[in-house]
């Protein structure tokens, strides 16, 4: 090693980590009971409530898997600018096994006869086919039955679980050895577990939220939900290391310049999340064809037309306007309000996804939907807490650290 | 230190400037505060490579880039849409499958391209505008200190058009302690273009004026060759004759009828009328006679059609010498047949109701009419054939 260059110091922010962790704890063991409770209380079987754990899982999904593209992608493409801040996002993909035991609730609604005979399913209608599409929905079943499903699931979490843990753990373990070749090798592997990664969480998208309406088709579910997802990584950092400074750490390693260059790349992927939803949407509008405009119809008729105008007003013009100015993204304060505002908007726009193929004729949202996101997204940060409790918040002996610290935006 | 290069400052308007060199980041950094606080504004600093901190030791501004590009990205997409807006749904209008005249969706796209691309050019061309580019020479590329600037040296330049240059800018650059200091005069002959270089644009701009002078030479003159054909898309498809055979459909004609079910839109008035009036027969019998009033202003209406829609074959006393079937025997084609000289006994011998038919059903080589003319004016038509042809 290089005898002149600068030597960094972990960063532990046991004490900061642990109040996170405990009051996420608690937001979610009362969150998920109110929940339960206002959902058992409206007898429907739990639907409502099931919709609302399905979306706040979703949400959570979108920042740990988010959190896998980010680092995957920063170690292919070598970055540099991002070294101080990537091991939260290593934080954050360290919850995804815990994620796949999130996820195992959801084999209630999937496997309850309950509503069956009225709605097909709970949350998936193509367990039971039933109604105008029944013939269409039955010839999908060869995909979409319940053992292929949760077997997918199964693989997705596993394949997903030991890339985490092997991506936290090498940069970890660099925080003992220093060893450049752990970066070397992880730059390597990412290119695999990159078109891996893209490939399963495109299909996870598709059994998850796309197959809610399993009459309708669209090829770049996938690559909207990764774009909404890398959004919102973005923001989760912003918005992590923000409470990290304000408890007096990570001080001076992540400066004005870090933030600068997360605000950039919100703004960009602000623009793509835009630009696939837009593709979709004019794509179908285009070729006019019943069975594909069905889904859109639903969204932009009553009850549904104003939650329809959010996507693209507040998801995009909004940010994009809010985001634009270099100014602001100089300012983490301002910047973590639009951090803030984002994820709200990533979670109308999750709901926005799946919601109206349950509920075409009314909109459920209510207290069930906001308790069972406090609730989980309080079991997500319990989770990263955890992670960030134990370890440095700092890779503080990766080679590229001082390249990243001298980094300047003009 | 040395100093180097003509020192005299007798003669200050051929004076160019003063040039500093620097062997570190932090001397230049260190000689910029000073300068810059000194009040000098026309200098510059020239480093091998970006020096973190320089922009803020020699307090330049942020650039109004941002802006320009901010203003031509709007500029860009209400340009498109205005674009779009005039052309396809105002000043020509375009109908294509059944979409609105006017709907954002479909417009987007251009909007979005033309948002971008104002944007990059802007940015581009203004960042060659704001450096002073294009230049083809600056009098510092003589200056000896300066062929290390791209290299391992760091060198300062004030320019001799500051109004603070004189005897003291020399003093204050030698405070600084740089490894040189050097004084470059005014060139002679500034800011020519080579006369290599004028010749290799002029044959540039020669060649470029080509197209346009073949495009004016192929406007204005007349050739009869067939045009040059790039896209033919569908001009040279395979087409039917009406009542022509055809193995492709299964009923053995070329000729398709209207699916059942498909009823004529025809004035309404006239919905609720006989059969015959439709169909030219009456229980599987001719009519005898037109199932119409008829009037002058009916008769009229006839020889107009006829002269509309039958004289170009029959010709406009019916004898079948019409401009078409001249045309095709000029050609010699030998499948024409011609068409029938409708002033013989035969046909007048016709019952209104079979001329009617044969107009609205076609006969053998004829087409049918029925698609272009309303069966009121088709029995016009036949009024005008029976009486006065
Ligand atoms: C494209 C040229 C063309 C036009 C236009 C045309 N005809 Fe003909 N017509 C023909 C030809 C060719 C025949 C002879 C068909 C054959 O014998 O195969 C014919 C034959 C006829 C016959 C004889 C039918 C029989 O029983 O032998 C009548 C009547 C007739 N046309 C009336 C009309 C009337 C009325 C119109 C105007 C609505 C009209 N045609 C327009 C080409 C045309």
């Amino acid at each position: 090693m290089n005898h002149t260059a600068p030597t960094y110091s972990a960063d532990f922010a046991t004490a900061a980590a642990s109040r996170l962790s405990r009051a996420g704890f608690l937001c979610g063991v009362v969150g998920l009971a109110v929940a339960i409770g206002l959902g058992l209380a409206e007898g429907d079987h739990m639907r409502h409530f099931w919709l609302s754990y399905l979306i706040a899982f979703a949400f959570v999904l979108t920042l740990g898997v988010g959190g896998l593209f980010f680092v995957l992608i920063q170690h292919i493409t070598g970055a540099k600018w991002s070294v101080t801040v990537r091991r939260q996002a290593e934080f954050a993909i360290g919850t995804i096994p815990f994620l796949a035991f999130l996820a195992l609730p959801l084999l209630v609604p999937l496997f309850s006869h309950e509503g069956v005979e009225e709605f097909g399913g709970l949350l998936w209608s193509w367990v039971h086919p039933h109604g105008d599409h029944a013939a269409l929905i039955t010839s999908k079943v060869p995909f979409l039955n319940v053992n292929f499903f949760v077997g997918r699931f199964v693989g997705y979490f596993l394949i997903w679980s030991l890339m985490a843990r092997y991506f936290k753990n090498a940069s970890i373990e660099q925080d003992k050895t220093g060893e450049h070749e752990l970066t070397v090798r992880m730059r390597t592997r990412s290119a695999l577990c990159l078109i891996v990664l893209a490939l399963t969480y495109s299909f996870a998208a598709f059994d998850l939220l796309m197959s809610t309406d399993p009459a309708w088709f669209s090829t770049i579910f996938g690559v909207y939900l990764f774009g909404a997802s890398f959004l919102a990584i973005h923001c989760f950092l912003v918005l992590s290391t923000l409470y990290y400074q304000r408890q007096g750490h990570l001080k001076k390693m992540v400066t004005i310049e870090h933030y600068h260059d997360l605000g950039k790349l919100m703004l960009a992927f602000t623009i793509f999340w835009a630009y696939i939803a837009f593709s979709q949407y004019m794509l179908y509008w285009y070729g006019n064809i019943p069975e594909e405009t069905a889904w859109y119809l639903i969204r932009i008729t009553s009850p549904w037309t104003n939650w329809s105008w959010i996507e693209p007003i507040g998801h995009f013009f909004i940010p994009f306007l809010g985001i634009l100015s270099r100014h602001i993204k100089r300012k983490p304060p301002l910047l973590g309000f639009w951090a803030f505002y984002i994820l709200v908007v990533h979670y109308i726009d999750l709901y926005w996804l799946v919601a109206p193929n349950l509920y075409p004729d009314t909109v459920p949202f209510n207290g069930v939907e906001v308790f069972a996101l406090i609730g989980v997204v309080g079991l997500f940060l319990w989770k990263y807490g955890q992670q960030a409790k134990q370890h440095s918040l700092l890779a503080h002996r990766d080679p590229l650290i001082s390249d990243c610290l001298a980094f300047q935006n003009y | 230190m040395a100093i180097t290069g003509r020192l005299t400052m007798t003669n200050q308007t051929s004076i160019h400037g003063i040039l500093a060199e620097f062997d570190s980041v932090d001397g230049i950094l260190h000689a910029a505060e000073k300068v810059k606080q000194e009040g000098y504004r026309k200098w510059d600093c020239h480093t091998p490579f970006p020096v973190h901190g320089l922009d803020g030791a020699m307090g330049i501004r942020q650039t109004r880039l941002p802006w320009l590009v901010l203003v031509m990205g709007f500029a860009g997409c209400s340009g498109g849409i205005l674009l779009q807006w005039w052309t396809n749904a105002h000043d020509y209008v375009f109908r294509i499958s059944g979409k609105p005249d006017w709907s954002l969706p479909a417009n987007i796209p251009v909007a979005f391209e033309m948002t971008i691309l104002f944007a990059a050019l802007t940015a581009f061309f203004s960042m060659w505008i704001l450096n002073g580019f294009p230049r083809w020479y600056s009098p510092l590329f003589r200056a000896k200190c300066f062929t290390r600037a791209t290299d391992d040296r760091f060198v300062l330049a004030i320019d001799a058009r500051d109004d603070l240059f004189g005897e003291e800018t020399r003093k204050l650059l030698e405070s600084l302690s740089p490894n040189t200091i050097e004084m470059i005069e005014a060139p002679i002959e500034d800011g020519k273009i080579p006369l290599r270089l004028k010749g290799m644009l002029g044959i540039a701009l020669t060649l470029l004026l080509l197209p346009p002078a073949m495009i004016a030479n192929a406007r204005f003159t007349k050739s009869t060759q067939p045009r040059v054909h790039i896209v033919p898309n569908m001009d040279t498809q395979v087409t039917h004759r009406g009542q022509e055979a055809s193995d492709f459909f299964a009923d053995g004609q070329a000729m398709r009828l209207p699916i059942s079910g498909t009823y004529a839109q025809e004035d309404d008035r006239l919905i609720g009328e006989q059969v015959g009036f439709w169909t030219g027969k009456e229980n599987g019998a001719y009519l005898s006679s037109i199932p119409m009033d008829v009037t002058p202003e009916f008769e009229d209406r006839g020889r107009a059609r006829f002269g509309i829609y039958c004289s170009a074959c029959h010709a406009v006393n019916g004898s079948g010498q019409g401009t078409v079937h001249l045309r095709a025997q000029e050609l010699l084609s030998k499948t024409w047949v011609g068409p029938t000289d409708l002033r013989t006994d035969a046909i007048k011998q016709q019952a209104p109701g079979q001329l009617f038919e044969s107009i609205s059903n076609g006969i053998r080589n004829m087409p049918s009419y029925s698609s272009q003319i309303p069966a009121a004016d088709r029995w016009a038509i036949v009024q005008y054939l029976k009486e006065s042809l």
